[in-house]
């Protein structure tokens, strides 16, 4: 059992102290240094505008054009694309690879890009949303998601997107059925998921096999 | 996220000792396949590892191969790849668990060792609970929200094995192939997977700095069959309620042998000898398939609050069968 | 594609045609740019720090090893932000009264003391990256005296409960009275006392969280004594005026930025404590500075429909007639008053005797505040559940009971239309009532059991003020200022259309502005379902002020323009203004492993003239879906004993995915009873308030047990089968 020596006599018996059960309940902390309230000083804001942690350089092609990048080890893909590449069409919802509104299409396949750590990505074709249209043209999903209402918030669309994408590349025309299967890695909590089912099959249906 | 150090490797002898090197200078190590829930567990701070050892650029780590009638798969294969792979066309019920993971973006990066080796998805535990899991010395869930908990083999920790893929390699007779710094070596599946009485931190025998970077299948015998059946409470994107793995081999109608293992409601992939041994020399007639449901939960012991597990059970290894029966 | 039926009225020339959003292709590039998508130079990211604890005193907060760390540029506790957090706490829920506010007795502060929730704000830091942010927070030393903790509603109201304010634990009402909600209408024991039969049941619904794809983030830069947030915002106008008055500053020092928000579905209204902290920092900061919410923080830190219980008990004659309907209800606040927890239901019945009491209960669980349709969901469903078993005791078909005890309009109160009988038999008809229900519940053979169930109600269409400018230059391009925020209902749109209807001009033709107050009047907020009907109202009214203004002097030429504003007050000349809607569901129930699959659901609206027909099916189908979820899957499961949340997130709280959901059919019944926008009601919220209660009828139908606990989930269902 944890520290039961520490008993807290304002605490109800049948209720527990949460220092019994959770781990680092005293938060470690480094020796303080003597700084006033909110005082940074001006050194140190000088010195401090870039983290001190290491970076490693990898390559992306994303939508077709190299990059080079200095990233932290800890930087996730979808980090770098929001931050470092100014994509941000990709949307960060869970950060956990419980949403789906960060799906990108990474060497051919859709993939949580905030579970990808980017130094894994090194080397790596990556498409995310802005990489959809081409020549001004939308693609024949996103023509769809125009026509058929595919966002409402619009929050978890590029994701849907392009988990779609991926799947009209090895399914040029599928049913209501495949498309739930092949996007139920994607939620959208306006749960505007009939008119979205709707949007690829429509995709599919226009373009024949050439989405 | 905590700042770690990633190492990337492209052989496994290079990634036991980088993770050797790492732990002799005070370092926390994880080995990295998909790494989906390694992250997770890093944002959560669950899992406080110093060094990532990235496995992706493993040469052959992903292969299969077969010889001396059994079949070799690589621990890196992806779900995906394994779901569609020709052991799946063969092990039927290997291929089905693996589709059942998660989602199709979770299985284009999740591996089959990835899927043997993650952490149980308890809620104390993934909350951070200093639980038996965690290091600690309790099981929070014997007092408390054990809807989701063991059935079977529970004690002192009621987590269940978070694996779809273990049931099915177990119900295959696999063997799990371990790298370490002493070499590789073949584990058989009861050695390889740990009760809670044995060691309630774990979950397999892994020692820091071992990984498993494979599994070894006997080849089928023409006559077998295989399913795998999976409850989940939503259509998708969960862990087991119940799983099913089941493979029969088959003279006419009659079953020869049976090989039955459950997944989501003991702390280790749960293997029916009972059951088992019952169908052989039996036809999978409607009340033999009953019995068998009933006779799988006998030894199930319900907490507080998982007691819908039984029934729901019961009704899984029936159902599993009469999928065999009827194809 | 599937359409939804339209019956009653055709189109006009823009209104009543399925149109794409004007904003569309910006949604589907990528282009369409949500709060956290801003970055300007010198932006630091911020985070918060929460309470471990339900419930704790601080005794100490140490930031300065935080302060130290290379990187960090703010931080900020309860000690030095005394902000208090107006919109946050209320007396009576009462969210947009000024005096209130102001009044209210039990106050919540941008970090609280004590903190009162796993997730209460304790502390904010600022720093030139996230990570360093995140390392900062874990370096912050909070020294806490826990104390003892209450979950649930009905034990915090025991006598020796723990205390979550000094004066007890019932939330007191917008005059500061420590007293239950209570409606009472005739002589509920008069007509118990009329009655052949007495019912009486308890149900129980659960924490809901709002759970848009989107986590709350706020960029705060200040200019000067300016400050601009660009922050996701269900009511530019009115999170403007929410933050002026919580940092004292006047309206026109702040700008609301919002063109884009990834869903809100009731918790993004009004401002909230990330306007307050990310200003705050930023003022310390000296730079521009994005607070980000972790889909934990968003969870804990915003809020959830409330759980409640409610204690009914109905008189009726043998004959179906309802004599008396009395409620008891209580629902889980969490520490402070952020809305009503009301429960709502009852009166959609014409009996004459009802007696309903709420009390809105203090506890330690994360706040409850507004989802969509706020009080009905959980309200219908109880009250709803309770009807159809009085129905089914008394051998009456449950839409037969539904038409004999509804209210309808009577001489001391008209509607401006009254569509319910209308909507309940089409339903009927469509779903094919009569031989899908089982007269006998749970009368299918074998483990697969099939049933259906119905559900019905009105709900508020009033009128109300708002405004709106519109403008036309010489290139006769036309230009409509509205302060809306495009939510996901697609308002944008249909505000271009009733300008475009009105100005008798094609769609393309008008620009709308709207998400910035700096450029656009005051506008009621996306919340209540009040846009279409009020700001559209203000549409209409300031497209026909510039028609007139170009009769009177001709089209603008050379660097001219025409410009109209309105902010008309319109009233429904004392009649009563609904909405109305039936839902008819199948279930198929696997009693062998607790399943629910939809395999028919029939939905009918009556929801005025429909502007657009598109977007207006999506409201209706995603709100039912929604619902289908509180029905059968979410929930937030606390740890009893050490008040631990279990279940946040989409994959615990176990969220509906592409593969759970069913073809929801939608009927609209169009009508134009001459108010609001070319006769429009609401849409938005009347989908999801049906939805629990039907299929919870359906599952009881199916099985032949009534479920009076929401979720229905698998293991109740086990349990009961067992």
């Amino acid at each position: 059992m944890g520290d039961k020596s520490k008993t807290d006599t304002s605490l109800n018996p049948k209720q527990r102290s949460r220092r019994e059960f959770l781990e680092n309940a005293g938060t470690t902390a480094a020796v303080a240094t003597a700084v006033p309230v909110l005082g940074i000083s001006a050194a140190q804001a000088q010195s401090d505008t870039q983290s001190t942690v290491s970076k490693t350089t990898i390559q992306l092609t994303v939508n077709g054009s190299r990059h080079s990048v200095d990233v932290e080890d800890r930087w996730t893909l979808v980090e770098v694309l929001r931050d470092q590449l100014d994509l941000t069409g990709t949307k960060i919802g869970c950060d956990r690879s419980e949403c789906g509104a960060c799906t990108v299409i990474m060497n051919g396949k859709p993939v949580y890009s905030c579970s990808q750590l980017a130094v894994w990505a090194d080397g790596a074709q990556v498409t995310t949303v802005e990489g959809l249209a081409s020549g001004g043209q939308l693609s024949p999903v996103q023509q769809a998601f125009v026509e058929n209402n595919g966002p409402q918030c619009g929050f978890c669309t590029p994701g849907q997107l392009m988990t779609a994408t991926a799947l009209l590349s090895n399914n040029a025309t599928p049913n209501a059925d495949e498309v739930k299967q092949a996007l139920v890695g994607n939620l959208c909590r306006c749960s505007n998921y009939n008119a979205i089912v709707e949007a690829v099959v429509m995709a599919g249906e226009r373009s024949g096999g050439a989405a | 996220m905590k700042a770690f150090s990633n190492i990337n490797v492209s052989s496994i002898d290079e990634a036991v000792s980088a993770a050797a090197r790492a732990r002799s200078n005070g370092q926390s190590v994880a080995f990295s396949g998909g790494g989906t829930d390694l992250l997770q567990q890093l944002k959560d701070g669950t899992d406080k590892s110093d060094v990532i050892i990235n496995l992706r650029n493993v040469d052959g780590a992903k292969e299969i191969s077969s010889a001396n009638g059994t079949t070799r798969i690589g621990g890196l294969i992806t779900l995906e790849e394994l779901s569609n792979s020709d052991v799946g066309d063969v092990s039927y019920v290997l291929a089905q668990a693996a589709a059942s993971v998660g989602t199709p973006q979770i299985r284009n990066v999740a591996t089959l060792s990835g899927n043997v080796t993650q952490r149980p998805w308890c809620w104390y535990y993934r909350n951070g609970f200093n639980c038996y899991k965690a290091g600690g010395d309790e099981c929070f869930s014997v007092t408390g929200e054990n809807q989701q908990h063991a059935i079977y083999g529970g004690g002192p920790s009621f987590i269940v094995h978070p694996s779809d893929v273990a049931p099915a390699l177990v119900a295959l007779g696999a063997s799990f192939i371990v790298a370490g710094p002493d070499g590789e070596s073949n584990v058989s599946a009861d050695e390889f997977f740990v009760m809670p009485s044995q060691d309630p931190a774990k979950e397999n025998s892994l020692a820091s700095g071992e990984l498993l970077v494979g599994v070894s299948l006997p080849t089928p015998r023409a006559s077998s069959v295989s399913h795998y059946h999976k409850i989940m409470d939503r259509e998708a994107w969960t862990h087991a309620e119940v799983s099913v793995a089941a493979v029969l081999t088959m003279n006419g109608e009659i079953v020869e042998s049976a090989s039955i293992v459950l997944g989501g409601v003991a702390t280790v992939p749960w293997k029916l000898t009972e059951v088992e041994n019952y169908l052989v020399g039996r036809q999978l007639s409607a009340d033999v398939v009953t019995m068998a449901g009933q006779m799988a939960v006998s030894s199930a012991r319900p907490l507080a609050k998982n007691g819908h597990k039984i029934p729901m059970t019961a009704a899984a290894v029936e159902r599993t069968l009469l999928a065999l029966v009827n194809g | 594609m599937s359409e939804a039926i339209h019956i009653g009225l055709e189109p006009l020339n823009t209104i009543g045609n399925a149109t794409a959003r004007v904003d569309a292709v910006e949604r589907v590039t990528g282009e369409a740019k949500y709060s956290r998508d801003f970055k300007l130079p010198g932006m630091l990211y911020a985070q918060i720090l929460r309470s471990p604890h339900p419930h704790a005193r601080i005794r100490s907060i140490d930031t300065s090893a935080a302060e130290a760390l290379p990187g960090v540029r703010a931080v900020i506790t309860g000690d030095n932000a005394p902000i208090v957090w107006g919109a946050g706490s209320v007396s009576g829920g009462r969210q947009y009264n000024d005096p209130t506010k102001d009044a209210t007795l039990h106050r919540r502060y941008i970090f609280n003391n004590p903190v009162r929730f796993v997730g209460d704000s304790v502390a904010a830091v600022a720093a030139i990256d996230r990570h360093i942010a995140e390392q900062a927070l874990a370096l912050i030393k909070v020294d806490y005296e826990e104390l003892p903790f209450v979950l649930e509603p009905e034990a915090a109201l025991e006598p020796g409960a723990p205390q979550v304010w000094p004066d007890g634990n019932l939330c007191p009402d917008f005059r500061n009275n420590f007293e239950p909600m209570v409606s009472n209408l005739g002589d509920v024991e008069a007509g118990f006392a009329e009655a052949d039969q007495i019912f009486e049941e308890r149900y129980e619904t659960s924490f809901i969280h709002n759970a848009q794809m989107e986590p709350r983030a706020a960029m705060a830069h200040w200019e000067g004594d300016k400050l601009t947030l660009y922050t996701p915002t269900q009511g530019i106008s009115n999170c403007r005026h929410d933050t002026a008055r919580d940092l004292g500053l006047q309206d026109h020092q702040v700008r609301i930025v919002c063109n884009y928000m990834g869903g809100g579905f009731g918790n993004k209204n009004q401002n909230q404590d990330a306007d307050l902290v990310a200003a705050t920092l930023s003022k310390q900061a000296a730079a521009p500075v994005m607070l980000e919410f972790s889909r934990r923080d968003d969870w804990l830190g915003v809020h959830g429909r409330w759980p409640t219980v409610q204690h009914y008990k109905i008189g009726a004659k043998n004959d179906g007639t309802v004599t008396a309907i009395q409620m008891f209800g209580y629902s889980g606040m969490g520490p402070y008053r952020k809305n009503s927890g009301g429960i709502s239901g009852m009166d959609v019945y014409a009996c004459p005797n009802r007696l309903r009491s709420i009390s809105a209960v203090y506890t330690n669980r994360t706040t409850s505040g507004n989802f969509r349709a706020p009080s009905e969901p959980h309200g219908f469903y109880g009250v709803e559940s309770m009807m159809d078993e009085v129905a089914y005791k008394l051998g009456v078909d449950p839409v037969e009971f539904a038409l004999k005890n509804m209210r309808r309009p009577t001489d001391d109160q008209p509607f401006t239309n009254y569509s319910l009988e209308e909507v309940i038999t089409r339903g009927a008809e469509q779903f094919d009532w009569a031989s899908r229900r089982k007269t006998t519940p749970g009368s299918d053979e074998g483990p697969i059991k099939r049933g259906s169930g119905f559900s019905f109600m009105m709900f508020r269409a009033g009128v109300g003020t708002s405004s709106a400018i519109v403008r036309v230059d010489a290139q006769r391009q036309y230009t409509l200022f509205v302060g809306v925020t495009d939510i996901g209902p697609g308002a944008k749109t249909t505000m271009g259309m009733i300008a475009a209807e009105e100005l008798g001009v094609p769609l393309d033709q008008v620009e709308v502005v709207a998400g910035d107050t700096d450029r656009c009047p005051y506008s009621v907020g996306e919340s209540g379902s009040r846009t279409t009907i009020q700001t559209g109202y203000a549409v209409m009214q300031a497209a026909k002020d510039l028609n007139q203004q170009i009769a009177d002097s001709g089209m603008p030429i050379g660097s001219d323009v025409l410009i109209a504003s309105a902010t008309p007050n319109p009233s429904t000349d004392g009649k009563t203004r609904q909405c109305f809607g039936a839902h008819f569901v199948e279930v198929e129930v696997d009693t062998r492993i607790g399943t629910t699959r939809i395999v028919k659901y029939t939905t009918v609206h009556e929801s005025g003239r429909i502007i657009n027909p598109t977007t207006a099916r999506d409201q209706i189908r995603g709100a039912t879906i929604q619902g289908i979820g509180q029905a059968l899957h979410e929930d937030l499961l606390y740890d009893p004993a050490s008040g631990q949340p279990l279940t946040t997130g989409y994959y615990r709280a176990r969220h509906l995915t592409h593969l759970d959901i069913p073809e929801i059919d939608v009927t609209f019944i169009e009508v134009d009873d001459g108010y609001g926008p070319f006769g429009a009601k609401t849409a938005g919220e009347a989908g999801i308030i049906l939805a629990p209660a039907a299929v919870a009828n359906a599952i009881s139908n199916a099985i032949g047990v009534r479920m009076t606990s929401l979720p229905i989930s698998r293991d109740k269902i086990l349990e009961v089968m067992a």
